[in-house]
C-alpha cells in the first residue's frame, strides 16, 4: 500500500491547504496517469496523481484543512496485499 | 507582435472538416468544467498550429477563471499570447488572424468588458462573412466569462448572452457542465463561423467559488463534438418544462430533485446553444408538459426568456397552460451579497415559481 500525501506547496512549516475536488471515489482503480484530486493552498491549485496503480481509499474529505505532507488517500496494491 | 499566418503545419489540410465523434458515451474519467475546456483547446492545438489563444492573462496566469491553465507550458508564448489591456486591439488581431486562415481563440476576460470592443465584435467578426458574400470566413472563437453570485459588482457579474444573440452573424454557446464544455469548445474551434463561447464562472468547478457538484463530471478522453444548436433534456419530467442554461441548469436540477418526493415531476431542458436556438426541442418538451418556466440569469426584458416564450406562442398558444419566467429584474447586478442573491435566479426563486405554476 502506498500513501498519497498533500503536496509540498509552501516553505512555511505549518502551511495548510484543502482538497478542492476528488475526481475519483474510494474503491476505484487508479494509475499514475489518473487525475485523482485537485488541491489548493493560498489560492494556488495543484493536480494530484498517485505514484502507483491500485485501488484508492480516500482519507481526507473535500474542503477539510490539512497540513502539507498529510496522507490524503491510500492506494492498495493490485494484488490486494 | 506578429502572428504567422499560413501555410500552417497541420495533420492534414482538412483536419477541421474531417468528422469526429458526436456526443459519444461519457465513460468514467471525471473532470471539472475548467479542465474539460482546457483539454478541448489543447487537443485541437495539437492537431493544428492554426489554433492559438490570445487574451489578458491567458498565459502564466492560466486565465482568471482557469480556462487556459497549463497551455503556456505545453505550447509556449508564441501560441498562448498574453495581450495588453486593449480589447479592441487584440480582438481585432484575432479577426485578422482568422481571416488569414488561423483559428484563434480570443478571451474577453469578462463579458462585461464588451463595451470597449463591440465594434470589432459585431461590425467585423460577425459581418465579414456576410459582407464578403461568403468569400471570407472568420473561424474564430471569442471566449468569455459570464455570470454573478460572488459579489463582483455590476460591471463583472452580467450574462449578456441575449445582447449577442440578438445581433446576427455569431453563433452563441453556453455550456453548463464538463461534458458539454469540452464538446462545444471542440465544435466551436472546428466551426468556420465565429462562435461566442460564454462560460458561466459558477460551472467551472473552481475551489475559490461556490462549487456545485454538477461542475464535476464524466468526460471522454478523445476529441468529440457537442453539436452547436442542439439542446439537451437534462432531466425528464411530465408536469412542467424548465427551459434554462448555464449555472441555472444546476439550480433547476437541484430544485427538480428536491420536489420529486412531493410528486412534482419537472423536466429540465438545457439549451446549451442560444444561436442557433433549438426551437424544436423547446416545442417538443412544452407540448408534452403544457407548462413553461424559463429560467435565465440574463436581464428579463427584451432577451432570451421572451424569445423562448415567443417561440412557443407562435407555434401554438394552445400548447400553454402556464407560462412564466425567473430572470434578473431590469436592474444592474448589486454588489451587496443579500441584494445580489435577491435578483439572481436562485434555487428559492425557481422553486417558488414551480410551485406557483402547478398551484
Amino acid at each position: 500500500m502506498t500513501d498519497i500525501t498533500f503536496p509540498r506547496m509552501s516553505d512555511a512549516a505549518d502551511a495548510k491547504g484543502v482538497v478542492v475536488t476528488w475526481f475519483v471515489e474510494s474503491g476505484e482503480a487508479v494509475t499514475p496517469e489518473t487525475l485523482v484530486a485537485e488541491v489548493a493552498m493560498d489560492k494556488v491549485d495543484q493536480e494530484v496523481r498517485p505514484a502507483s496503480s491500485g485501488t484508492i481509499t480516500i482519507v481526507v474529505p473535500e474542503n477539510e484543512e490539512v497540513p502539507q505532507g498529510a496522507v490524503i488517500a491510500t492506494v492498495s496494491d493490485p494484488e490486494g496485499s | 507582435m506578429t502572428i504567422t499566418a499560413g501555410p500552417a503545419r497541420t495533420e492534414s489540410p482538412d483536419v477541421f472538416h474531417t468528422p469526429i465523434p458526436v456526443e459519444p458515451d461519457a465513460g468514467h474519467r471525471r473532470l471539472s468544467t475548467a479542465k474539460a475546456l482546457q483539454e478541448a483547446i489543447a487537443q485541437q492545438m495539437r492537431r493544428s498550429d492554426e489554433v492559438l489563444v490570445l487574451g489578458e492573462d491567458v498565459g502564466a496566469y492560466g486565465g482568471i477563471f482557469s480556462s487556459t491553465t497549463g497551455l503556456l507550458d505545453e505550447f509556449g508564448p508564441e501560441r498562448i499570447r498574453d495581450t495588453p489591456i486593449s480589447e479592441t486591439a487584440f480582438i481585432g488581431l484575432g479577426i485578422g488572424a482568422a481571416v488569414e486562415g488561423m483559428r484563434p481563440i480570443v478571451e474577453l476576460m469578462f463579458v462585461d468588458f464588451f463595451g470597449v470592443c463591440m465594434d470589432q465584435i459585431y461590425n467585423h467578426m460577425a459581418k465579414i462573412h456576410f459582407e464578403s458574400g461568403g468569400r471570407v470566413t472568420v473561424p474564430m472563437v471569442l471566449m468569455t466569462a459570464t455570470g454573478g453570485g460572488y459579489s463582483d459588482g455590476a460591471q463583472h457579474s452580467q450574462c449578456l448572452w441575449g445582447a449577442f444573440a440578438h445581433l446576427p452573424g455569431m453563433k452563441v454557446v453556453v455550456p453548463s457542465n464538463p461534458y458539454d464544455a469540452k464538446g462545444l469548445m471542440t465544435a466551436a474551434i472546428r466551426s468556420d463561423d465565429p462562435v461566442l463561447y460564454m462560460f458561466h464562472k459558477g460551472v467551472m468547478g473552481l475551489g475559490w467559488m461556490k462549487k456545485n457538484p454538477r461542475s464535476i463530471g464524466a468526460v471522454p478522453e478523445e476529441p468529440y463534438e457537442v453539436p452547436i444548436g442542439r439542446a439537451r433534456v437534462a432531466r425528464e419530467g411530465s408536469d412542467l418544462t424548465i427551459v434554462t442554461l448555464g449555472l441555472s441548469v444546476h439550480h433547476a436540477l437541484d430544485v427538480a430533485e428536491r420536489l420529486a418526493p412531493e410528486g412534482i415531476d419537472v423536466e429540465v431542458l438545457d439549451l446549451r446553444s442560444i444561436v442557433p436556438l433549438d426551437r424544436e426541442a423547446i416545442l417538443a418538451s412544452v407540448s408534452q408538459t403544457g407548462r413553461l418556466l424559463v429560467v435565465d440569469e440574463d436581464y428579463q426584458s427584451f432577451g432570451l426568456s421572451g424569445e423562448v416564450i415567443a417561440t412557443v406562442a407562435e407555434a401554438g398558444p394552445s400548447l400553454l397552460r402556464h407560462v412564466s419566467r425567473v430572470a434578473v429584474p431590469d436592474v444592474p447586478i448589486p454588489y451587496a451579497h443579500g441584494l445580489e442573491e435577491a435578483v439572481l435566479p436562485s434555487p428559492a426563486r425557481i422553486e417558488a415559481a414551480v410551485r406557483e405554476a402547478l398551484a
